[in-house]
């Protein structure tokens, strides 16, 4: 009996042992083989992480969103995938003067219903915006400069604004300000809009299942010749990364957003898989209560921008994947200064500035994190070690993300440091540094500098890009000295495409244009 | 009888008002849903305000609580912040894409546990019994999380047997539940094969088999039978673990059930989506252990009625 036991827990061991290895054989000879992929012809399926559940434009702040909802709305600016500005629904616009800005809108486009795009629709999108039902989302909180929209004919505008707002234009390329129209949501309502969404865009949204999918079709009406080139695109929601992995592998999805580092390796020399990157505007930066000694003095915060090797960050835990910054605003924004150089990694440089500001040896830094994000934590515990070099103990205190965000930075009761991720949406180094640097902001529970306060003035009363770049330079070079955060990185997006994509070009951010993409 | 019943009614419904004090508290001490609607945007203090008002987060938090239980009165679950959709329709219409993962994970425990409880009841101290064993306790200890991912790298991308995600036919309920089911299926073989022990030492075996009936006979139609009966209860009871579990089966595998829309909805602060949810799990939970109950006492006429405090 005895004997007949153990022979087969032999026999259970070697099983599994056999089982094992050849899975790791099966794995990696299916990884190397070619992907077919069937049955989908002039279709393309996509694998996302989320669902906006959501489609209003003026209900929505998520990337998601504009994940897909780029290709079925559009705004009277399109801003292109190199992301410069360019005429969308409206063919040219010019300042009457100041405070009104003129649109000559485009003749002869079709919402995917039928409906007529014209002056009518522009004032009523506008409306509804800066109205009742846009006071409910928060959308509308970025477009108070427009007191508001005036037909003056049928395919002309005047935006009457209450204020000089030097980033309205780019503003009007996404999310809040893209055209809808308005027989449709008057005759059925809210609700069902939020769902069945209606836009001027080069696909048309015939389908939607809740976390499941989203089915667009190619509007036959486009304005733009030619494009696009697309029968269907297919939208599926995958929140899982290795799932999405998964179902590109199986020849089930065509393009994959949102790889995660720890991935690459495996996609990295298949034969039929490609990655690619692309640069966003979203940055990483721990940044520091300017109140909190020993912070308040700007030479501490200095020597810690000295102290950390952020080329080491982002070759080792970022897998290169990665953009050192100067200021809290990546290279794609207007407003980032080329000349200035991020703070070099330079310990001894770090040392002796404390000691010039009479730190203690030892002295203790709290930084807080958020708790759900398990690559920044990595990168965090990297400077309190870079941190203990120079002398100065670091405490991490890991909490709920929301609670970081919503309640800890505006209260000024998130530590010593604190890490802040932002997206800078608009591109538009305005956006930032207005909420992170002028005095009594919701994300800027510490911060004040006179001068600071002058440029940002200066640069928010004029329309002139010019004087406005000019602005912003000096303002990067003040920010730059004055250091309120130990700026690390922006973030690098990748996507993983099958070879059968044409003509597919990653977006910045995360705005996916599809009309030109063909598959085979 | 009635008063059994009607006794256990008011029991589910105290435990249901304490659930939804905890689910109502709890999740307003962890943020506040407006900051993190504009956790991209501009906003201003007065935007901020207006937005409250609408959502009817500016009344004192007991005020809430009292609309929100007198809304539950009548399935009134309010609206979502981000959809603008009524909860109630919302949950349905997903409870019916959990439901069905967490029955096939039921049926997926049973398909497994109960031939491998029998046999090793029936052989046991053979090898059977400790293979058998042996894999109760694997089952047990696997993570279903990871379970899922080895599922579909397995099935799906080596063998491309199944469909990896997503839920558009019966191929597609395969995977998760078996993810599912595995963990359940564990616990169940131990407990098929304790009761089958139990009564194959009884009485009654011993004449079936000395009135020369088959010992297959023996087995499945008397003494499986009675082993049946703790299973079927224990299954109930697990029930409620099991809708627990799919929270993280529907993320891994895209299943557009109740607990997916409950993780997206405590993401973006959705307070009436995260309750009403969570409400309406406790309440099947609730149910079920009331059938079960309810049925135990009719099946076995020692529990009597009126008489139980358990």
């Amino acid at each position: 009996m005895k004997k007949a036991k153990w022979s087969f827990m032999l026999l259970f061991v070697v099983l599994l042992l056999a089982a094992c290895s050849s899975d790791t054989e099966e794995t990696s000879a299916e990884n190397d083989s070619e992907i077919e992929v069937e049955g989908r012809e002039n279709e393309l399926v996509v694998g996302v992480p989320g669902d906006p559940q959501n489609w209003d434009p003026i209900d929505t702040f998520l990337l998601d969103w504009s994940t897909v909802a780029t290709s079925v709305f559009e705004g009277l600016v399109d801003r292109n995938l190199d992301l410069e500005l360019q005429p969308g629904l409206a063919e040219s616009w010019e300042y009457v003067d100041d405070q009104t800005l003129q649109f000559k809108l485009r003749e002869g486009v079709t919402f995917h219903n039928g409906e007529p795009f014209n002056a009518d629709a522009v004032k009523f999108t506008f409306d509804r915006l800066l109205g009742e039902e846009g006071a409910q989302g928060p959308q509308q909180a970025n477009y108070t400069s427009i007191d508001n929209v005036e037909v003056v004919d049928e395919y002309t505008v005047n935006f009457n604004l209450n204020e000089k707002d030097p980033v309205l234009l780019t503003k009007l390329a996404g999310y809040g300000a893209v055209i809808v129209p308005p027989k449709y949501i008057e005759e059925n309502g809210d609700e069902h809009f939020n769902t069945n969404p209606v836009g001027t865009g080069p696909f048309k949204m015939t389908s939607y299942e809740q976390d499941s999918k989203a089915v667009l079709e190619k509007n036959e009406d486009y304005w733009k010749d030619g494009v696009p080139k697309l029968n269907k695109v297919t939208f599926r929601f995958i929140p899982e990364a290795s799932t999405r992995l998964a179902e590109l592998q199986t020849g089930e999805i065509d393009v994959m957003k949102r790889v995660e580092i720890s991935q690459v390796e495996s996609l990295k020399d298949h034969p039929s898989l490609s990655i690619q990157e692309v640069g966003t505007p979203t940055v990483y930066s721990l940044r520091f209560n300017t109140e909190k000694e020993p912070f308040d003095d700007k030479r501490v915060r200095q020597a810690v921008n000295y102290a950390i090797d952020k080329d080491a960050i982002i070759e080792e835990i970022l897998g290169g994947y990665g953009e050192k910054i100067s200021t809290f605003q990546s290279e794609l924004s207007f407003g980032n200064n080329p000349d200035l150089k991020p703070y070099p990694y330079d310990p001894e440089k770090a040392k002796q500035l404390l000691e010039e500001a009479g730190v203690a040896e030892g002295t203790e830094v709290d930084i807080y994190i958020p708790g759900n994000d398990g690559n920044f934590k990595e990168i965090t515990q990297v400077v309190s070690y870079y941190l203990e070099e120079v002398g100065l103990k670091a405490n991490i205190e890991s909490v709920d993300s929301n609670t970081l965000i919503s309640d800890l930075i505006p209260s000024g009761e998130a530590g010593h440091m604190y890490r802040q991720g932002w997206g800078g949406w608009t591109l538009d180094f305005d956006n930032t540094a207005y909420l992170m640097y002028h005095e009594g902001e919701h994300w800027n529970p510490s911060f004040y500098d006179e001068e600071v306060e002058e440029l940002l003035e200066a640069e928010r009363t004029t329309v002139d890009q010019e004087k406005r770049e000019e602005i912003f330079m000096k303002l990067t070079e003040r920010l730059h000295e004055l250091a309120p955060e130990a700026n690390l990185y922006s973030e690098v997006a990748l996507y993983a495409v099958h070879d059968r994509v044409k003509n597919f070009q990653p977006p910045h951010e995360d705005r996916m244009r599809l009309e030109e993409v063909t598959v085979e | 009888m009635l008063q059994f019943i009607i006794r256990r009614l008011l029991h589910s419904i105290l435990v249901l008002l304490a659930i939804s004090v905890i689910i109502f508290f709890s999740i307003r001490l962890t943020g506040d849903p407006v900051t993190v609607m504009f956790a991209a945007g501009e906003p201003s203090p007065e935007a901020i305000e207006s937005v409250r008002e609408n959502l009817g987060l500016d009344e004192p938090l007991p005020v809430q609580y009292l609309v929100f239980l007198k809304n539950l009165a009548t399935f009134d679950l309010g609206e979502s912040f981000r959809t603008g959709l009524p909860v109630t329709e919302m949950v349905v219409d997903k409870m019916g894409a959990t439901l069905l993962l967490a029955f096939g994970g039921v049926f997926v425990a049973m398909l497994i546990a109960f031939p491998v409880g029998i046999l090793s009841a029936v052989k046991r101290g053979t090898a059977v019994d400790f293979f058998g064993r042996i894999f109760s306790l694997i089952g047990i200890s696997f993570p279903n999380f990871w379970l899922g991912i080895m599922l579909i790298l397995i099935f799906s991308v080596n063998l491309q047997w199944l469909p990896a995600s997503g839920y558009d036919g019966i191929e597609y309920l395969i995977l998760p539940s078996i993810a599912l089911g595995m963990i359940l299926s564990g616990i169940l073989a131990r407990l098929v094969r304790s009761s089958m022990l139990e009564n194959l030492s009884q009485q009654y075996v011993s004449t079936a088999r000395s009135k020369g009936l088959k010992e297959w006979v023996v087995i499945m139609r008397h003494t499986f039978r009675n082993a049946l009966i703790p299973t079927i209860t224990f299954l109930g009871i697990q029930f409620g673990s099991l809708l627990g579990g799919t929270v993280i089966i529907e993320q891994v595998f895209s299943w557009p059930g109740v607990g997916r829309m409950i993780i997206d909805a405590i993401n973006q602060r959705d307070y009436p989506v995260i309750q009403g949810g969570v409400i309406m799990l406790a309440m099947i939970m609730v149910l079920v252990n009331l059938l079960v109950d309810i049925s135990y006492s009719l099946i076995d006429p020692r529990i009597k009625a009126g008489g139980g405090s358990s």
